[in-house]
């Protein structure tokens, strides 16, 4: 809840623009795109008694990479929900409090994931409900079962974080959009909720070249927010002892999606690549060896380390002037 | 039941105009944010620290029937603990038999050795047997993440409630200078009471301190431990240090520090190796050199190079340990609080013993019983906490404190230290250097004349020996 971010482009604006996120056939959505909601109607607000569903996932957030053999292993005590889940369950709260109704949480994962939803009942959800979907679901799968429980709970308001900290997608809060028939507002870095329009929020979220996009979204929606958005509350120690037995709803998954997300998603992520690197070819008449060096750096002479005490200014461009230096900033 | 079988509960009939047919909603009342201002539940006994000592306590107190509360800091048991060592847990063989079938070990220590180093000789007393390697086993290296959450599961499965990530901030009083009543913590509406309080909350505790327990902090009795793990291969920490699967080896050394009083170690683990050292506070304090730097000299010795050589470094950490013993000890229980574990100091440094661990899960199991016993009979009062006391006196805690407790300032001494290492490998060294045509001298001949070399005074390595007896012996 808080104005619009100082220096952002002004609804209206050249740079900016004042796209209500509602789908109709004169008005394709947002930049993301939209699907027509099947139901409920469009036009129709939430109301005061809509539940909020806040989806929180279960990831490793400091997994441990064998320096040895590369594998990557996880750990089930450094695991728990990413900063953007964090942000979009304090944002549900804050709408639930303004409107006066509830959050459910839902996670789609295995039984380890239930600490995610004890987070959120301490928080202040209401309910917790775990999808077990063991930890092989890919996104459209996912998507698939928040939205069954969404409609389940006739829930018409869906907050997600935006993007995993495990390289995920970033397709789930779409996905579950298209699922749910709702509008989306994704990647948003800013909500306002309005205590007097119960169903609605606004927002504002990054766009390509620094731009940034004021978006209006009515229920039926679904938002993912980025986590630096806003910072959870902490738990009260009341709260946190009651989510420790408080009971969490089981549910088997759904199966198959049944042809309730676009069939034209992508089957499978990839894995993150670095960014592409543009390294000037050494002169192809040096021999082989000589070639490879220069291209690996092998046995090439190293700047010295050193050691710099400076203000955190100076030492900013000294690191930016030391990163030119070695070719490694423009 | 599937994900699209969830309901709503019917509490509410109110529904929403328009809303698709459905279950009613929840009241806005049946927010959990609503009511989160509920006090908090009360306990028999908050333990403050979920480390060996506070995870001991709690699971004797769980077991007693007493509603125990486990608070932790970090976000899990272990998360906040850098220890890489040794452990010996055959004092949890009465608390939980076979404990070794699901303790997370990482190699059980069958080889001990105990490194005398200059800067380019060292001198090696080397044991080893099978018998440590099969159950109940002795010593074995652990990473105390591991172990420790362990231990706290078992004391959640006994009844504990376990609540990470909160901070205990202060003593709550039953008015001023009163019984202590439980503790304030970090989150909102943070206040938990409870009849007793344990504290183990680490070697700089807070609680111990504000419950006026500990005298003045005296830097000298803390010693900084700092220790890098190196990732290798299992099969070649194997080959290396001659062990077969699943067997460790416990090298503790002394002569690695230079100037600062202190110690090295090295540890196998399954497929990593913990290297450091422990050094004296004050005086490294007014060295001028960073520990790593010393670790980097141990990992560079010739005797040690080899053992750790390829080795990828995971991880550094460091941390205080409360080296000082029997005499550093704060009083062990007041009006309403005792306190265990690292906390009270417990932990023996006494050279060719090192132990930590053991003595805070067997401080934390009488703080636990002597809680227990105090909350039964209704008198939680300084008196009636005393049987704190009498239990460590009874067992091995109080009476090896007791007994070593000069071993620290003899151990630390400059002549212990630099002199006798110096000393013992220029006598090893004179003795197996053949030096033909001259004929071996005599060994009184060849010590004579090392120990006049070394400028040793025959006074005081008398002085030391007689000590050293008095204190080990």
């Amino acid at each position: 809840m808080s104005a619009a971010p100082p220096g952002s482009d002004r609804p209206g604006t050249a740079t900016g623009s004042h796209e209500p996120a509602s789908p109709s056939p004169d008005h394709p959505g947002t930049a993301t795109g939209s699907h027509a909601p099947a139901s409920p109607s469009p036009d129709h607000p939430g109301t005061a008694l809509d539940p909020i569903v806040v989806c929180r996932r279960w990831v490793d957030l400091r997994p441990s990479v064998d320096p040895l053999t590369g594998a990557v292993e996880s750990d089930p005590r450094t695991s728990g929900a990413s900063a953007a889940d964090d942000a979009a369950l304090e944002w549900a709260l804050q709408a639930a409090e303004a409107w006066g109704t509830s959050v459910v949480a839902v996670t789609v994962g295995p039984t380890g994931s239930q600490a995610v939803l004890r987070d959120a009942l301490a928080a202040g959800a209401a309910r917790a409900i775990q999808v077990d979907l063991g930890s092989s679901g890919d996104a459209a799968s996912v998507a698939a079962e928040i939205a069954a429980v969404a409609r389940a709970l006739s829930a018409r308001m869906v907050l997600c974080g935006d993007m995993g900290v495990d390289r995920g997608s970033g397709a789930v809060p779409a996905l579950v959009a298209a699922a749910m028939g709702a509008r989306q507002a994704l990647g948003l870095v800013d909500l306002t909720i309005d205590p007097a329009e119960p169903g609605v929020v606004t927002g504002w979220r990054r766009l390509d070249g620094g731009r940034r996009q004021h978006l209006r979204a009515q229920a039926p929606f679904v938002a993912s927010v980025e986590g630096a958005s806003i910072r959870l509350r902490r738990a009260s120690l009341a709260g946190v002892l009651r989510s420790g037995g408080a009971p969490i709803e089981v549910v088997a998954a759904t199966g198959p999606t049944g042809g309730r997300v676009p069939s034209w998603m992508p089957a499978s992520t990839g894995p993150g690549r670095p960014r592409t690197h543009v390294v000037d070819g050494p002169d192809p008449h040096e021999p082989a060896w000589r070639r490879v060096t220069l291209l690996t750096g092998s046995g090439a002479d190293r700047p010295a380390l050193r050691v710099v005490h400076a203000e955190p200014v100076d030492a900013a461009h000294q690191l930016i002037a030391a990163l030119a230096d070695w070719g490694e900033w423009e | 039941m599937t994900a699209a079988d969830v309901t709503r509960p019917a509490a509410d009939a109110a529904g929403a105009a328009g809303a698709p047919p459905g279950p009613p909603l929840p009241a806005p009342a049946a927010n959990a944010a609503a009511d989160n201002h509920a006090p908090a539940g009360d306990f028999d006994a908050v333990v403050v620290g979920a480390g060996p000592a506070g995870s001991a306590a709690a699971l004797v107190l769980a077991r007693s029937g007493q509603r125990v509360c486990l608070l932790e800091r970090g976000p899990y048991p272990g998360s906040k603990n850098m220890y890489g060592g040794v452990v010996y847990p055959r004092i949890l063989d009465g608390l939980l038999p076979e404990w070794w079938e699901d303790a997370p070990v990482q190699r059980w220590v069958t080889r001990r050795a105990t490194m005398t180093l200059t800067d380019d000789q060292a001198l090696t007393i080397d044991f080893r047997t099978e018998s440590w390697g099969r159950p109940p086993y002795n010593g074995a290296t652990a990473l105390r993440p591991e172990f420790d959450a362990w231990l706290a599961a078992k004391a959640v499965d006994a009844g504990a409630v376990l609540v990470t990530s909160t901070t205990a901030t202060g003593l709550l009083r039953d008015g001023p200078g009163g019984a202590v009543t439980g503790v304030s913590t970090d989150r909102p509406d943070g206040d938990l009471r409870a009849g007793i309080v344990v504290a183990c909350d680490g070697v700089n505790s807070f609680l111990a301190k504000q419950a006026g327990l500990h005298g003045p902090v005296d830097p000298a009795n803390y010693t900084l431990g700092a220790k890098e793990v190196l990732a290798v291969p299992a099969r070649t920490i194997e080959e290396r240090f001659g062990l077969g699967p699943n067997q460790g080896a416990d090298f503790e050394i002394i002569g690695c520090t230079g100037a600062i009083p202190g110690g090295g170690f090295l540890y196998t683990n399954r497929d990593s190796l913990a290297v450091g050292v422990v050094l004296h506070l004050p005086a490294l304090a007014t060295a001028g050199v960073r520990p790593e730097e010393l670790i980097a000299g141990l990992k560079a010795h010739p005797a040690v190079a080899p053992l750790v050589a390829g080795g990828e470094l995971v991880e550094y950490s460091a941390h205080l340990i409360p080296e000082g013993g029997y005499d550093m000890m704060p009083a062990l229980a007041g009006a309403g609080i005792l306190v265990a574990g690292d906390a009270a100091a417990m932990c023996l440094a006494a050279g060719i013993w090192l132990e930590g661990v053991n003595f805070a899960i067997a401080s934390g199991m009488a703080a636990g019983e002597a809680a227990a016993a105090a909350l039964a009979a209704n008198d939680v009062s300084e008196q009636g906490l005393a049987g704190y006391r009498r239990r460590l006196q009874d067992g091995f805690v109080l009476q090896d404190h007791r007994r070593l407790r000069h071993a620290p300032h003899l151990l630390l001494s400059e002549r212990v230290q630099r002199r006798y290492p110096q000393l013992a490998c220029d006598i090893v060294e004179d003795l197996f250097t053949v030096t033909n045509p001259e004929p071996k001298p005599g060994m009184r001949r060849l010590v004579r004349r090392q120990v006049t070399a070394s400028g040793v005074r025959l006074r005081d390595l008398a002085a030391d020996t007689w000590r050293a007896l008095r204190t080990f012996g």
